[in-house]
């Protein structure tokens, strides 16, 4: 019976064909959709560990975590350097590490920080940020580079930057008077990190020394910054900082004494807590997805059934044949069903063939670009289990046409002739 | 006997009752069913090999009474013990003459265990049909209609059913084919021991037959 529904099925390749590839690229931009989701989650989820609360100036959660870990968005506003020093004398505070945010290099985004951020600042369940080449801050032109950066524009050790004002969208004006010096290189990390330009605060601070409302009175070229006291590149204010508690129990407790610190306003956000908010908005987006997602799999499936019913008509002739030379109804049914098995496995195949394709082809331009790690793998068991899902979805539609078949052989004989 | 017919009647809805006459079939037997158009003969043919369900009547074939068995059973009579070939030969185009024979037996078991070596039983009835290997290898629109005609044949004695069915299996040769068509079909029987009934509304056909039985009354 495989053989005869295969030799039925190369009389039809063509329609055939275009059903099986309907069928594979609706599947492919399922699991392609879901694997690219799964991703971006994971690359949000496994891109802070270790940090127990974000301090930033009074703002929503979600905003200030976006903007201060995945560097989406623009900060609109900072809180003083007096105001971290305040909160790090809290019992239960282990460590603070600030970052200050607004200055970008080709695209990269600048985050000043202290060597501790190195340290204290984890990922992925708690690995830590590892130096592929050199190490961290030690003097003040210093600049770190994630690894993305260093792909993308070719970096090395000891190679001078210079960093621009802002975004560097429009007529962002560059840093020129001081250049950084790559000091050292992360291994990837498949985080935002990659796409990072570590500098310190005082390297940062020295870098605005002079700037007023968007623009620099000052150049650093006439000044020899030897002379510069040390107290003049401490920070005034910061971005935000990261909290380290050394008693989780305290978390609570803490965000509550922070968020209500007299002096400034200030937030305290729990990155668990805000992920998990955030995935719940961008849940209801993903469900209209993957119903869509469904929609097209089942058009796809009603094509393939569509097709076996239109074609029932002209292999009347073949079915006659069978039922006359002793096949049952059952048999002739069959074959629509190891028809429709087939094109469906074929389709799984091509799709499952596809998705890896287009993942390792992508997985470059999609890392360095959209700083999404896609999973090289060939298939993994959520997937499968939707597959396995729409083979069954695709073997119960047939059976219409399977039934279909059976009824009209039933009375199928001679007349055929 | 291999088959017995008595007191068979079929109607179909808003139609005349077709009324068949009683008869038996030995093994190795050639019969012509002879009948003028529309007087039932593909009736006949399909309640013979049980693909129309028995109305009124007895139909016994290899000693299994039709009326005792259900759709599924008569599916097996069919495909174990009958061999049939249509007026219009219907050939599986996308299958090669070879596949096409090979088919013959495809659902039947008894008919699959008789044959030892595949091969060598579709070479002997080829032979015995005058078609040559390259010929089955072809794919069916690449052969004659004398070609596909004997294809038709080797697929119906494939297996050695015990009674062959041919509808008009003559209608569309000249009558010199025909001649040859019947001489070659009767003596691929004859080895076989295999019994043949052939519909055909051409009584010239009758002198290549042992009995001839006519059809054609309705109520």
């Amino acid at each position: 019976m495989i053989k005869l529904a295969i030799a039925s099925m190369r009389a039809r390749t063509v329609p055939i064909i275009l059903v099986v590839i309907t069928l594979m690229t609706s599947m492919a931009l399922l699991i392609g959709a879901e694997r690219l989701q799964e991703a971006i989650k994971n690359g949000f989820n496994e891109s802070l560990s270790g940090v127990d609360l974000v301090i930033g100036p009074r703002s929503s959660g979600i905003e200030m975590l976006l903007y201060t870990v995945f560097h989406l968005g623009r900060p609109t506003k900072n809180i003083t350097i007096q105001t971290i020093e305040d909160l790090e004398n809290i019992t239960e505070v282990d460590w603070v590490v600030p970052i200050a945010l607004g200055d970008s290099h080709k695209g990269f985004r600048v985050i000043a920080t202290t060597s501790d951020y190195f340290q204290k600042v984890k990922y992925r369940g708690g690995q830590s940020l590892i130096f592929q080449k050199g190490a961290a801050f030690n003097k003040v032109s210093d600049v770190i580079l994630g690894s993305a950066v260093v792909k993308k524009l070719g970096y090395q050790i000891g190679s001078s930057i210079f960093v621009t004002h802002g975004s560097g969208n429009g007529l962002a004006k560059t840093h020129d008077d001081f250049a950084f010096s790559v000091s050292g290189i992360l291994e990837p990390t498949g985080t935002p990190s990659d796409h990072a330009v570590f500098v310190s605060l005082e390297g940062y601070e020295l870098i605005h020394l002079g700037w007023g409302n968007g623009s620099k009175t000052l150049s650093l070229k006439n000044i020899d910054l030897t002379t510069i006291p040390p107290a003049i590149l401490k920070p005034k204010t910061i971005t935000a900082a990261y909290l380290g508690l050394s008693s989780k129990l305290e978390l609570f407790r803490v965000a509550k004494v922070i968020r209500e610190y007299p002096e400034e306003a200030v937030s305290a956000v729990i990155p668990g807590l805000v992920l998990a908010e955030l995935w719940s908005i961008i849940g209801k987006v993903d469900k209209v997805f993957k119903v869509l997602n469904w929609l097209i799999i089942g058009i796809s499936i009603i094509g393939m059934i569509t097709m076996t019913i239109t074609s029932l008509d002209s292999r009347t002739r073949e079915m006659s044949i069978l039922r006359a030379i002793g096949a049952s109804p059952k048999h002739l049914s069959s074959l629509v069903l190891i028809e429709s098995l087939f094109i469906s496995c074929v389709a799984i195949i091509g799709a499952i063939v596809l998705v890896a394709t287009i993942t390792w082809v992508s997985k470059d331009f999609v890392s360095t670009d959209l700083g999404v790690e896609l999973n090289m793998n060939w298939i993994n068991a959520n997937e499968l289990g939707t597959l396995c899902i729409i083979l069954l979805a695709g073997m119960g539609a047939s059976f219409l046409p399977a039934m279909m078949v059976y009824r009209r052989s039933l009375h199928e004989g001679f007349r055929a002739n | 006997m291999i088959l017995e017919v008595s007191s068979l009647k079929y109607q179909y809805p808003s139609e005349k009752i077709l009324k068949f006459p009683d008869f038996n079939v030995s093994p190795g037997e050639r019969i012509l069913l002879v009948g003028s158009s529309g007087s039932g003969k593909s009736t006949l043919l399909n309640l013979l090999s049980g693909v129309l369900p028995l109305q009124v009547g007895t139909i016994s074939l290899a000693g299994k009474d039709f009326s005792t068995l259900s759709s599924r059973q008569l599916d097996q009579i069919r495909a174990d013990h009958i061999g049939i070939i249509f007026q219009s030969l219907n050939l599986i185009p996308y299958l090669s003459g070879y596949d096409n024979i090979i088919l013959g037996p495809q659902f039947s078991r008894i008919r699959k265990a008789r044959i030892m070596n595949i091969e060598k039983e579709i070479m002997d009835i080829a032979e015995r049909l005058g078609l040559k290997e390259f010929e089955m290898r072809r794919s069916i629109v690449g052969l004659s209609v004398g070609q596909q005609q004997r294809v038709a044949v080797a697929r119906a004695l494939l297996g050695r059913p015990e009674l062959i069915l041919a509808d008009e299996p003559t209608s569309a040769l000249d009558p010199f084919t025909s001649r040859l068509f019947l001489e070659e079909l009767g003596s691929a029987v004859d080895s076989a021991n295999q019994a043949i009934l052939v519909v055909s509304h051409d009584q010239v056909l009758e002198p290549f037959f042992d009995r001839v039985i006519h059809i054609g009354d309705r109520i």
